[in-house]
Order: structure tokens, then C-alpha cells, then sequence
């Protein structure tokens, strides 16, 4: 689109120039001592769309990789279902001056790269589901996470020395057949310290990391402990540690 | 000779860093072949956090050099006993680690590593005193900047061991750091830099080495 923008502007300014010849300079002027003459305007697309950039929201795409916790499983079978808004979750930093999209963090594929990696350690087995209904009579229960809350702490707003992030999670597990089992909200918080010569991008993504690695924390050692939960577990007879 | 004199005082300046380690002892400390240990730092602090680059530094002094003792990397060792050391869920107190040893899969993690020893890092480096102007310009002719500058750095760090047999702290190690760096500039800024967070790494990982070694000459 600034490409776009950028040969629109060159084809007005191609179009003024057609109509008002600009004069020679005497000595032949910036372009002729350059040798920029006759090469100007091949340049001129990249200059704008150079300046032109700098105006776009810059897109930070969060990527992780997060170890399995080291814990036992619980006999269950789990089906999952990620919902759109969850692997397509996106978060836009306003510019507090102009009013424009200053940062846009995707976090999608990190979200689902992170449960596919916790649930398996979690339960004994664990399948993907199309819809929460899909659920087949050998699952034992549906788990559906969603972000409820996303919250970005830039050092050159909040003036900290550090990056942060924090999420507030909505966990829901029903039965098979829809029933609720539990729903409870989890929260998540990750910083990372400012770095000289570091960018935005850096910072935002290792804060990030740090929140992620802390939501699966608190949901492995904690998942147990709802009490919901720890009634549902204790009546289908599932060992509790 | 007369000429050289004052960028030899400059280079002279730049050496301005204090260091003063102490140790506490509680308990007798030793390591044999085989064994080894991990250096880790606290990140529960919300004001804060000791940097992966000090905790790394610590680490590579402990393992390198005579009587170099076998450090587990903090990121391996944080992803293998996962989710037991994120900063939400690591142990405060040895109290909390006796709890954590009841747990089958971690303690026979720490096991599997060889893990005699924890040893916890805290603290940061703190910039205050600075003063000074610069002004730097650039036209056709070229550039240059004129001024001075002045800055003092201090690192606080302390290292806290913890005896993966007894369960108890055995003692710590703290570092105090401090130094003034110099910035002048005639056309050329020359950065006269203090190197103070590596001479509080420095310190601090030898200490830890002749601390955790059992060396009878450590202590102050």
C-alpha cells in the first residue's frame, strides 16, 4: 500500500514537472553535482515509502518455545478447543499522542504452541476439537481457554526500565455434553528487563515469553487446587497427590 | 614523555573501581567430580531483576580457571525443572525447597544433574551522580563533539548458597561494587568506563569458587 502511495506521489510529481519545467540551476545545481539527474526518480519511491514507513504500526509477532512441566499426568482424556479469537489473538498498541496504531502484537500461534505443549503433560491424553460440541463419549471433559485481558507496559510510557506484559485468562471446563464443570479466571504477568541497542520488538517478545511460561506455571501447580475442579476430580475418582 | 602524562592519568582514572566481598559461613561446604552446581537469578522482585548477563558472568568465572567447578546453564536448568523456578513458583526459603523435594519428578531431576549445590544470585547495578554536558554537531565540513561527562555506577549483588544434601543455606557471599566513569570529548568522545559490574562478577564468582571448593583460605 505505501508503494502504492509512494508511485501515486511520483506520478503527480512526474505530471507537475510536465506542466512547470523546473529551470536549469546555475552550475547545475544538487542534482547535477551528485549525478543525480535523470536518476531521481527511480529514487524518489524508495525515499517516500522509507519516510512513509516510519508512519505504519510496527507488527510484533510473539514467538516461544516453552519446555513441558515436569509433572505426572492425571488418567483423563481432555478435548480442547481453541476458538478463533484465541488463535488469531492480536493486541494494538494506541500512540498516545497521534491516536494511531503504534504496536500490533500477534499472539496466536504462540498461545496454541504453549497449550499443545502443557495439556499433553497434564493429562493422559489430549485431542483437538472442531467445536466445544464435538466432544465424543471417550472424552472426559472440554477445556476452552480464552484471553480475556491484554495489557502492554512500554518503557517509553510507563517510564520502568522494563517491558511488561500481563494477561487475564478465562478458563472454562464442561462435560461432554456441555455441562459445566468449572470456569475461573487465571492471571499471567511476564517482564523483561530494557537492554541498550535493544528494540521494541525484542523487549515486547521476551516479556511476553515470561508471561506465557508463568501462566503454564500457575495452570500445571494450580489446576488441581480449583475447587471446582478438585470436586470434579475427586468424583471420578482421580488420585489426588 | 611530558605529553603523554595526561592520558596516562586519564588511563589511570578509568582503574577507579572499589570491590569489597564479604562472606558468611554456616556450614562447611565441598564438591568432588561429578558433582555440580547452578547459579540462578532472583526475579521475583518488582522493582528489578538480576540480569541473566551477571548470572552468566558469575558462571563462566566458576566453571573456568584452576579449581573450575561444573555450572548447569540457568536456561537449561529452568526449562528441565520446569515449572518449579519461574519467578511465581521458585523457592523462597529452604523451608520451600524441603517441600519441593517431596515432589518425586523434581527431586529426581536434581538427581539426574548432579546438583550439589544452589547458589542464588540477587542485586543489580544502580547509575547515579551523573553530570556534565556534550554537545555534538555536524555540517558539511564534518563533525565533533566538546564537553564532559561524569557518572558513577554501583553493583550490589549477593549469593546465597543453598546444600542440596542438608536442605539448609550454607552461607553467602555479598559484593559491592563501585566506580566513577569519565566521558570527555575534544571533537572525539573518549569513554573512560569503569568496568564496574564486571569487577563485582569477577569477585564474587571467584569467592564462589574457593566458597563451594571447601578452600580454607576463602572467607574475609
Amino acid at each position: 500500500m505505501i508503494r502504492s502511495v509512494a508511485s501515486t506521489v511520483v506520478d503527480f510529481l512526474g505530471a507537475l514537472r510536465a506542466v512547470h519545467p523546473a529551470p536549469a540551476p546555475a552550475g547545475g545545481g544538487l542534482a547535477s553535482g551528485l549525478n543525480l539527474r535523470g536518476r531521481l526518480p527511480p529514487l524518489l519511491p524508495l525515499l517516500l515509502t522509507s519516510l512513509l514507513a516510519g508512519c505504519a504500526a510496527s507488527t510484533i509477532v510473539i514467538d516461544g518455545d516453552y519446555p513441558s512441566p515436569l509433572v505426572g499426568k492425571l488418567p483423563l482424556t481432555v478435548g480442547v478447543y481453541y476458538s478463533d479469537e484465541l488463535r488469531n489473538f492480536s493486541y494494538t498498541e494506541i500512540n498516545d499522542n497521534t491516536g494511531d496504531d503504534e504496536y500490533i502484537v500477534q499472539g496466536g500461534a504462540s498461545q496454541l504452541e504453549l497449550f499443545n505443549t502443557l495439556l499433553p503433560a497434564l493429562f493422559a491424553k489430549v485431542v483437538e476439537l472442531p467445536s466445544p460440541e464435538a466432544a465424543d463419549a471417550g472424552v472426559d471433559a472440554v477445556f476452552v481457554p480464552s484471553i480475556a485481558e491484554f495489557q502492554l507496559g512500554l518503557p517509553q510510557k510507563t517510564k520502568l526500565k522494563v517491558y511488561e506484559i500481563w494477561m487475564k485468562y478465562n478458563m472454562k471446563l464442561s462435560n461432554p455434553n456441555g455441562e459445566y464443570i468449572a470456569d475461573w479466571v487465571m492471571t499471567a504477568y511476564g517482564k523483561a528487563p530494557q537492554e541498550n541497542l535493544q528494540t521494541v520488538d525484542a523487549g515486547v517478545q521476551g516479556a511476553a515469553v515470561v508471561a506465557m511460561r508463568d501462566l503454564a506455571a500457575s495452570f500445571t501447580l494450580g489446576f488441581k487446587d480449583v475447587p471446582e475442579v478438585n470436586e470434579w476430580l475427586k468424583a471420578n475418582n482421580v488420585a489426588l497427590e | 614523555m611530558h605529553r603523554l602524562l595526561p592520558v596516562l592519568c586519564l588511563l589511570l582514572l578509568t582503574a577507579c573501581t572499589t570491590t569489597e566481598i564479604d562472606e558468611f559461613r554456616q556450614a562447611t561446604t565441598s564438591i568432588s567430580d561429578g558433582e555440580s552446581i547452578v547459579i540462578l537469578g532472583r526475579r521475583q522482585n518488582n522493582n528489578y531483576e538480576t540480569e541473566g548477563n551477571f548470572v552468566e558472568c558469575v558462571a563462566n568465572v566458576v566453571q573456568n580457571g584452576e579449581n573450575g567447578i561444573r555450572v548447569v546453564p540457568e536456561r537449561e536448568f529452568l526449562d528441565a525443572m520446569f515449572p518449579f523456578f519461574e519467578p511465581r513458583t521458585a523457592p523462597m526459603r529452604t523451608s520451600h525447597l524441603k517441600q519441593l523435594m517431596e515432589v518425586d519428578q523434581a527431586k529426581q531431576r536434581l538427581a539426574e544433574y548432579g546438583i550439589e549445590y544452589i547458589v542464588w544470585l540477587d542485586g543489580l547495578t544502580r547509575r547515579s551522580e551523573s553530570s556534565g554536558t556534550m554537545s555534538c554537531t555536524i555540517g558539511p565540513g564534518g563533525g565533533g563533539c566538546f564537553g564532559f561527562g561524569t557518572w558513577t555506577d554501583d553493583s550490589n549483588f549477593e549469593a546465597e548458597v543453598w546444600d542440596l544434601d542438608t536442605l539448609e543455606s550454607v552461607g553467602s557471599i555479598s559484593t559491592d561494587a563501585t566506580g566513577q566513569s569519565y566521558m570527555p570529548a575534544v571533537v572525539v568522545p573518549i569513554p573512560l568506563i569503569a568496568r564496574v559490574e564486571a569487577n563485582a562478577c569477577s569477585g564474587l564468582g571467584n569467592q564462589l569458587k574457593q566458597f563451594i571448593g571447601g578452600n580454607p583460605e576463602s572467607g574475609t
